[in-house]
């Protein structure tokens, strides 16, 4: 893609730093030069995790570093940072100066893998792509420089699941997602490694990458050739569920996609079902009164400006369980041409009862896509409408008079630790807050 | 002040030319700079007797900052000022970032009095990438001489950098003043440099006989005129020194396509002495 966008949720190639900070003691270093890593984090991510935010190892790339070649100096960093940072596992991420300049990274990181460090290198030249794809790559990294060495005899445990999500920090809500996917495949009688985030083991985790009975990617396509990438590897099948799943009865339908192919104890999933489906329709039972009574209060038609994973898992929960209609749906995340079919695919399937066309913009300048959202909201000026976008989207909904759900980085706006809406409970969370974003504007 | 660039195929005696020139020119009385843009850092051994012990990299790499022209700029035969840009050791770094690194650095030191005359960059081999290009970028370099020779190579270079040349010269002023032709006593080597610059659109601004005084001077460290200015290949270097003081022709190059130089090529001959040799 060629040409200057208008703000792009998301970074470039670097983003993928954050990847590393969401593994429980990861530590990413930057072979880069300063500021490109607070840059990243002010983008994707609040708080500086365990080693992210100004925290990271940088080697600030300068002009003898370039003209003379960095190597040295990493090598000093890679050291150092050993010495300073007590981590289990370090990621070296190069930044554009050092991808042009064709720095060894490889041989000064080998060095360090002869030694048998815990430390793996990737080449990410900040234009190679944005951070949605370089995710992969550094997840690849790890699996074939590090876990890999623990895997000569790779013994298959029965019922062991590794799940690709929602990138950490990309997805605001990532950690939160990540411990509701976690927590619910659980329920349903799996070990689970989820990788990244609080309800991870962290490194031990990952090295038995190798071992999982199947694997999971729940998204659109971020992260779908980590799951390819492993069947070609090790021969693990995966299961591609096609986006992120929000609230009873897409988590239902996840777990039961996960059941089949899994070949899991049918009775014991739909027990659980059954329990979880119960405690969230109690949720909702209990308030029927009062959102009936309030049923013209709320937004009647929402706007989405997201990843096309988060567009497609919000956009079904808000049809099919708040009855909250689908406007346009703009997929800022650069999504490649060939995923675009099926994403349209599922919206065009979006509800079980009727044939709904969603109008969908692949568009990562959103910039164009908040000028046409605008130009789209002047048909329905009667109605309450919602957005569900990031920060950057606050002045068009207080110029629509909209209320703006954020789900999409940056996020100034809200503090986010353990919110996730992914999930039995996730959804719950969705209602909530929608109901809360409307209320506040009550006198 | 007249800037100019040396550029030709990697070996065809770019320095050597330069800096012999540039003897000849400073025998005319002409303040003089000579900017060596090559990492190895031997375009001024000739005109200092020696390597000059410091370039602007190995400066920067040790102490941060060069604050001082004097710790960079040598004073070399006939008042002529020597400066190497220097550069990465071979296979690491970025020797083109490396040169626009050293040139704005002479340019923040005030190395471009107005007294010169003339400066010289001794460009490396090819236009490889940016950096190699800065001599002859807005502001630098006017004026360009590729040095070649009736070899098939150098002329395949030397073409190929007269399309580098005509991208710069659409948006900027850069030139060809023409060829120089290091002789290397190929067949009817001076008809098939003319052909070739007059092709081009230029000229063969001076053709210097092949002699091997050139390279004893070498081997002394030092330029032909320096070491015995009395041999005629000294006047040669002066000769081609008058040249180049009272050269008025400056054109936007006209690159030929691959067949048109190899027509040129056969033209000459040179295909069917190959021939000639091979039955013999």
């Amino acid at each position: 893609m060629s040409g200057a966008i208008e703000q792009p949720r998301f970074t470039c190639a670097l983003g993928a730093c954050q990847s590393v900070v969401a593994i429980k003691k990861g530590v990413p270093i930057l072979h880069s030069g300063p500021g490109c890593g607070v840059q990243v984090s002010r983008i994707i991510g609040q708080g500086e995790g365990y080693a992210g935010g100004s925290t990271m190892p940088c080697t600030n790339a300068e002009e003898s570093d370039v003209v003379f070649g960095g190597e040295k100096k990493l090598r000093d960093v890679v050291e150092n940072s050993f010495k300073v940072i007590d981590g289990d596992l370090y990621v070296v991420i190069t930044g554009c100066t050092a991808a042009i300049t064709g720095d060894d990274v490889a041989a000064v990181v080998g060095e360090f893998q002869e030694d048998d460090k815990p430390v793996v290198y990737v080449e990410e030249g900040g234009f190679k792509s944005n951070n949605y794809v370089s995710h992969s790559r550094v997840v690849k990294a790890i699996i074939d420089q590090y876990v890999d060495k623990f895997n000569e005899d790779r013994e298959v445990i029965p019922g062991l699941v590794n799940v690709f999500a929602n990138i950490p920090y990309q997805d605001p809500y990532w950690n939160g997602n990540l411990e509701q996917i976690k927590r619910v495949l659980t329920g349903i009688g799996l070990k689970v490694n989820i990788l990244f985030g609080n309800e991870s083991e962290g490194v031990s985790e990952w090295k038995s990458i190798p071992q999982a009975e199947f694997n999971i990617f729940a998204g659109a396509w971020a992260g779908l050739d980590i799951v390819k990438h492993l069947k070609r590897k090790y021969g693990t099948p995966y299961l591609h569920f096609p986006y992120t799943p929000i609230g009873a009865k897409e988590t239902t339908k996840f777990l039961r996609a996960v059941a089949e192919f899994g070949n899991l104890d049918q009775e014991k999933v739909e027990a659980y079902i059954d329990r979880e489906e119960k405690k969230f329709y109690a949720h909702i039972d209990k308030m029927a009164s009062f959102m009936l009574e309030f049923r013209y209060g709320i937004p009647r038609r929402f706007y989405t400006l997201a990843d096309a994973s988060n567009a497609l898992g919000f956009s079904k929960f808000f049809l099919n369980e708040l009855g909250i209609i689908p406007g346009i749906q703009f997929i800022v995340d650069d999504i490649p041409e060939k995923y675009q079919e099926s994403v349209l695919e599922e919206f065009s399937k979006i509800s079980d009862l009727q044939t709904r066309d969603v109008r969908v913009v692949f568009d990562p300048d959103a910039g164009l896509d908040q000028k046409k959202l605008l130009e789209d909201a002047k048909d329905y000026q009667d109605k309450r409408l919602l957005i569900l976008g990031s920060s950057w989207d606050k002045h068009i909904a207080d110029e629509l008079h909209a209320d703006l759900l954020i789900i999409s980085v940056p996020v100034q706006h809200r503090l986010v630790m353990n919110c996730g809406y992914a999930g039995y409970e996730g959804g719950l969370r969705a209602i909530e807050d929608i109901y809360d974003r409307v209320l506040a504007t009550y006198r | 002040m007249r800037q100019i660039a040396i550029y030709g195929k990697g070996g065809i005696g770019k320095s050597t030319t330069t800096q012999n020139l540039t003897a000849g020119l400073a025998e005319l009385g002409k303040k003089i700079m000579v900017v060596g843009c090559d990492p190895k850092a031997d375009s001024t051994r000739l005109l200092l007797n020696g390597l000059a012990q410091r370039t602007v990299l190995d400066t920067l790499r040790e102490e941060g900052e060069v604050d001082d022209l004097k710790l960079i700029e040598k004073e070399g035969f006939g008042g002529i000022r020597c400066v190497e840009s220097g550069g990465p050791e071979p296979g690491v770094g970025c020797a083109g970032r490396g040169i626009i690194t050293s040139i704005g650095m002479l340019e923040d030191l005030g190395a471009y009095t107005d007294d010169l005359d003339y400066v010289f960059y001794d460009v490396l081999g090819d236009v490889v990438c940016g950096g190699f290009a800065m001599p002859i970028r807005e502001g630098k370099a006017k004026e360009i001489y590729i040095v070649a020779s009736g070899e098939m190579m150098a002329l395949y270079a030397a073409n190929n950098i007269c399309k580098g040349i005509q991208k710069y010269a659409l948006k900027g002023g850069v030139r060809l003043g023409g060829i120089i032709c290091n002789s290397r006593n190929v067949d009817r080597e001076k008809e098939l440099l003319r052909h070739f610059a007059e092709e081009l659109g230029s000229q063969l601004i001076y053709f210097v006989p092949r002699d091997n005084e050139v390279q004893r001077a070498e081997i002394k460290k030092k330029t032909v005129i320096d070491h015995d200015p009395n041999h005629p290949q000294a006047q040669e270097y002066r000769n081609l020194a008058q040249a180049i003081e009272n050269n008025t022709q400056f054109v936007i190059p006209k690159p030929m396509t691959q067949e048109r130089l190899e027509e040129i090529l056969f033209e000459f001959g040179l295909m069917d002495n190959i021939k000639d040799n091979y039955h013999i």
